[in-house]
């Protein structure tokens, strides 16, 4: 079993912080009271006696000045005036007698609620414990409200839940004996009698666990984890009573050093002799992550997890260092290295993170292994730090006092230089990226012109390939103007009607033929007709006959006619059954006329036009004998008119040319001129019947 | 107790910057020389076991800063050493001048040390500067063992380490039968610290 010589050793790291020269005159440890009794550094170098008398003139003298305001501030105010360990002890103390009634349900309130605030709640703890402790010695309870006790029961029964329920047993029953215990002694001693008493804690704890049989199951490698684990537990139970108590000046040091630190901003590497490029990016990045990682060491609560942190950092100095020389870094090397990086990092209570470390953390872990070799350096840089003058940065006591008083700003020439060589090397790198930026927004460029080359040839491809297309097959709408020609005068004017009015029509038909079915049939015609415009063109081609069709079809060929006869002949379809196309006629209605392109659709040449007028053909077919039905009866009636009306051709024929407007179909001026005992028919009456007739 | 040795001793490396701490280091633990080697991390901490009379013994070396400005703040790293090795460089004067001072100061941060000098970088003869005669006449007036090594051509690294780590070894073996002694057979930890920390400082 080794035997250790190990010392408690918080007392080497301050009296290594207190004493910056090697040899201290033992008259400078007197008290300054010049009682002749040793004095302390902590309480501004009298002894104990003369500080607490000191501290009782302040306090009254403090008291006099702010009785009027009321006791939480004033405690408030003590906390962070020059109070230290003995006058703030005692000063609390007091108030706790005084006020502890007064408080008492405030901070039986607040102490359920337990935040991150360790100086405030501080207070309330006390208050809670010791009035728990007046009550009846009550178990402390302030493990079933830390927030973490159960994250560590999980955690302990992950660990060692494998070893059976005795020792878990007996481990809570130790760690709760010892937190009740410090919590209890803990405003009857000084912060290193509790140490001491943590550090004993952690012997007998080890003795414990290699001696009770409850630990038998325990094997020998993890009885060390779970001394560990013990020391964590506990650790971070009464983390908020024994990390920075009010009972030291802890907080103190912190902001000492904390200014400190501010003031020596402008200390680079270079002054340090270390080697740490500032300049290079991933040095930068390295100390960047060095820096977090000793940040990170206020967050944790556990001493081990603290330390944890701690090695986290100097391992990021130490390849810092090695991406630096590209070699084996020596003690040398790390220290001015791990000092630049704490005098950058300037953490939050440093202080008081390394003096509960140096207290609480066992023992044995501090003084050996790697976390204590680094937890060394710290403690060494800090107190470097601490003490650190001209000579230290070997420069001239003007030029140091001219930083620190900050006469003199950070930039030498030679970091001067540094920075404007590093403003080159950025700027080179600068220009260099936009460059190869610019190339690539170039080819970009030239790729987007090739495409749109591409569109464009693509478009002329397919728009030549589409002309091809259509240059070939307009074969079909040439073939039906053939028969669209020759038959197209007879059903067109017959349209014509139907489109603008064909229920008129139909209706006055009707009207005259019901009305007049024993009157004459040319009469009844003609009066209707009468209003027509076009009738003139008509009356044209009554004259002549057979070249009346020729006429009608140049009379519409004017384009007027043409839109119109189209319009309407596509309206026309609809009577029809080719849907197809009732879109299309939809479109040409008249309004839309000057928009079309006259060409294709011109009846001459137009095959489109043709295409619309084909139709023309079935349609009249269809039409027939829709109208014979309708018209049936007076067909009839027409056939015996025919053969009354024999007699009246001359008058048929010019009475017939009146009715055509509204009826404008050839075929009825045929039906009218040839045979004027067809005119009653006339409604009805194709162009295939005229032709018929005409034969 | 099952561990994988039988003794933990520290032991610490001082003496002036350059002198070749860290290559003496680095020569015993690794058993590789400075120049072209690039360790892993943890170059300043290194942790050996060496065996002694059948027992094994694990050493744990802590590097130190030498420069001239850490001086007053190294006083940190003797808690709780065993031995200390004081390093000067044989090709450099002033490294051995200052031996005294460094000597001064172990007395100053702990009495009870087992320590050794070391002359190292005695490698090349033409610019040794430190005279073996008077480096062995001024370690015997110090009551103190002196080894002449060479980190880079593995001269006498291994012995110096050894010596040391038997000195250690011995004098723990004496303190614990002078407690046994005064205690009646038993060894008590707490005690053993007590003890410890009444004679230092």
């Amino acid at each position: 079993m080794p035997v250790l010589t190990l010392q408690r050793s918080y007392k080497y790291i301050m009296y290594a912080t207190k004493q910056p020269s090697l040899r201290i005159n033992q008259d400078d440890l007197k008290c300054t009271n010049g009682c002749g009794y040793f004095g302390n550094a902590d309480w501004g170098g009298y002894c104990s006696k003369c500080y607490r008398n000191h501290m009782e003139q302040e306090r009254q003298k403090r008291t006099r000045s702010t009785s009027s305001s009321s006791a939480h501030h004033h405690h408030h105010h003590s906390s962070k005036s020059q109070v230290t360990s003995f006058g703030k002890f005692e000063e609390k103390k007091r108030q706790q007698t005084d006020k502890k009634n007064k408080y008492l349900p405030v901070f039986r309130k607040t102490s359920s609620a337990k935040g991150e605030c360790p100086k405030e709640d501080y207070i309330n703890h006390l208050n809670v414990i010791l009035l728990d402790s007046e009550r009846s010695e009550r178990q402390f309870d302030v493990r079933h409200a830390n927030p973490d006790t159960d994250k560590l029961n999980v955690e302990f029964i992950a660990q060692f839940g494998k070893y059976g329920e005795a020792v878990r047993h007996d481990f809570f029953k130790c760690a709760q004996y010892f937190t009740t215990k410090i919590v209890h002694e803990m405003n009857l001693k000084l912060i290193d009698e509790l140490a001491e008493m943590a550090q004993k804690c952690y012997v007998s704890y080890m003795t414990r666990i290699n001696g009770n049989p409850h630990y038998q199951q325990v094997p020998e490698g993890v009885r060390e984890d779970l001394l560990d684990f013990f020391e964590k537990y506990c650790m971070i139970s009464l983390y908020t009573f024994l990390f920075c108590p009010n009972t030291t000046n802890d907080e103190e040091k912190d902001l000492t050093i904390q200014d400190r630190i501010r003031k020596l901003s402008w200390v680079n590497a270079h002054h340090l002799d270390c080697c740490i490029s500032e300049t290079s990016l991933e040095v930068r990045d390295l100390v960047y992550t060095a820096i977090n990682d000793l940040l990170g060491m206020d967050s944790m609560k556990a001493p081990q997890e603290k330390l944890a942190c701690v090695v986290k950092c100097c391992r990021s100095v130490v390849e810092v260092l090695q991406h630096c020389q590209g070699g084996p870094v020596s003690a040398d090397e790390f220290l001015p290295a791990l000092i630049f990086v704490v005098l950058k990092a300037n953490p939050a209570r440093l202080k008081s993170n390394i003096l509960y470390v140096t207290r609480f953390c066992n023992d044995t872990r501090l003084m050996q292994g790697e976390a204590g070799y680094y937890f060394t350096n710290l403690c060494c840089a800090v107190s470097f730090i601490e003490n650190l003058t001209a000579e230290s940065l070997s420069m001239p006591e003007q030029e140091f006092q001219a930083y620190m008083s900050g006469e003199m700003t950070s930039v030498s020439a030679w970091e001067s230089a540094l920075v404007a060589c590093e403003g080159m090397h950025q700027l080179c790198e600068h220009l260099a990226l936009l460059k190869g930026l610019s190339e690539r927004t170039a080819l970009v460029q030239e790729e987007s012109n090739a495409l749109r080359e591409n569109m464009k040839k693509l478009k002329e491809d397919i728009n030549s390939q589409v002309n091809e297309i259509l240059d070939r097959t307009p074969l079909v709408i040439k073939q039906r103007t053939m028969p669209v020609f020759l038959l197209r005068p007879q059903p067109k004017p017959k349209i014509d009607p139907n489109e603008s009015q064909p229920k008129n029509f139909y209706l006055k038909n009707l009207q005259f033929d019901v009305s007049h079915t024993q009157k004459s049939k040319l009469q009844l015609d003609i009066t209707p007709c009468t209003q027509d415009v076009q009738s003139d063109n008509l009356k044209i081609s009554k004259d002549f006959l057979s070249p009346s069709k020729d006429n009608l079809s140049l009379a519409a060929t004017p384009e007027e006619n043409s839109y119109l006869g189209l319009s309407k002949i596509n309206y026309d379809i609809d009577f029809s059954d080719i849907s197809a196309d009732n879109s299309v006629a939809e479109e040409l209605t008249p309004e839309k006329r000057s928009n079309f392109t006259p060409d294709p659709f011109s009846p001459l040449e137009g095959s489109s036009c043709h295409i619309t007028q084909s139709p023309l053909v079935p349609t009249t077919a269809h039409q027939i004998p829709k109208k014979d039905d309708f018209v049936l009866p007076f067909k009839q009636e027409g056939t015996k008119q025919n053969e009354e009306t024999l007699l009246d051709k001359e008058e048929s024929t010019s009475a017939a040319a009146l009715p055509s407007p509204l009826k404008p179909t050839t075929s009825q001026y045929t039906g009218f001129s040839t045979q004027g005992w067809q005119i009653p028919s006339i409604p009805c009456d194709t162009g295939e019947s005229a032709s018929k007739n005409k034969q | 107790m099952a561990r994988d040795y039988d003794h933990l001793f520290k032991l610490l490396i001082i003496g002036d910057s350059g002198v070749g701490k860290s290559s003496l280091l680095l020569r015993f633990s690794d058993n590789t020389f400075t120049g072209n080697y690039i360790t892993t991390i943890g170059v300043d901490f290194k942790i050996k076991t060496v065996s002694i009379d059948g027992q094994k013994i694990k050493l744990q070396i802590w590097d130190t800063a030498g420069q001239e400005r850490f001086r007053t703040i190294t006083s940190t790293y003797y808690r709780g050493t065993h031995g200390v090795i004081v390093v000067y460089d044989v090709t450099n004067g002033e490294s051995f001048a200052n031996v005294k001072r460094w000597l001064h100061e172990i007395e100053q941060n702990c009495d009870v040390v087992n320590r050794v000098l070391v002359g190292n970088k005695n490698d090349s003869p033409e610019i040794k500067v430190v005279l073996t005669e008077d480096a062995q006449r001024f370690a015997d007036t110090m009551n103190i063992q002196l080894f002449e090594t060479s980190a880079k051509d593995n001269l006498n690294v291994e012995e110096m380490f050894m010596a040391v780590t038997k000195l250690v070894v011995r004098s723990k073996l004496e303190m614990k039968e002078r407690q046994s002694v005064t205690q009646n057979d038993t060894v008590n930890l707490r005690k053993t610290n007590k003890s410890g920390k009444k004679r230092c400082c």
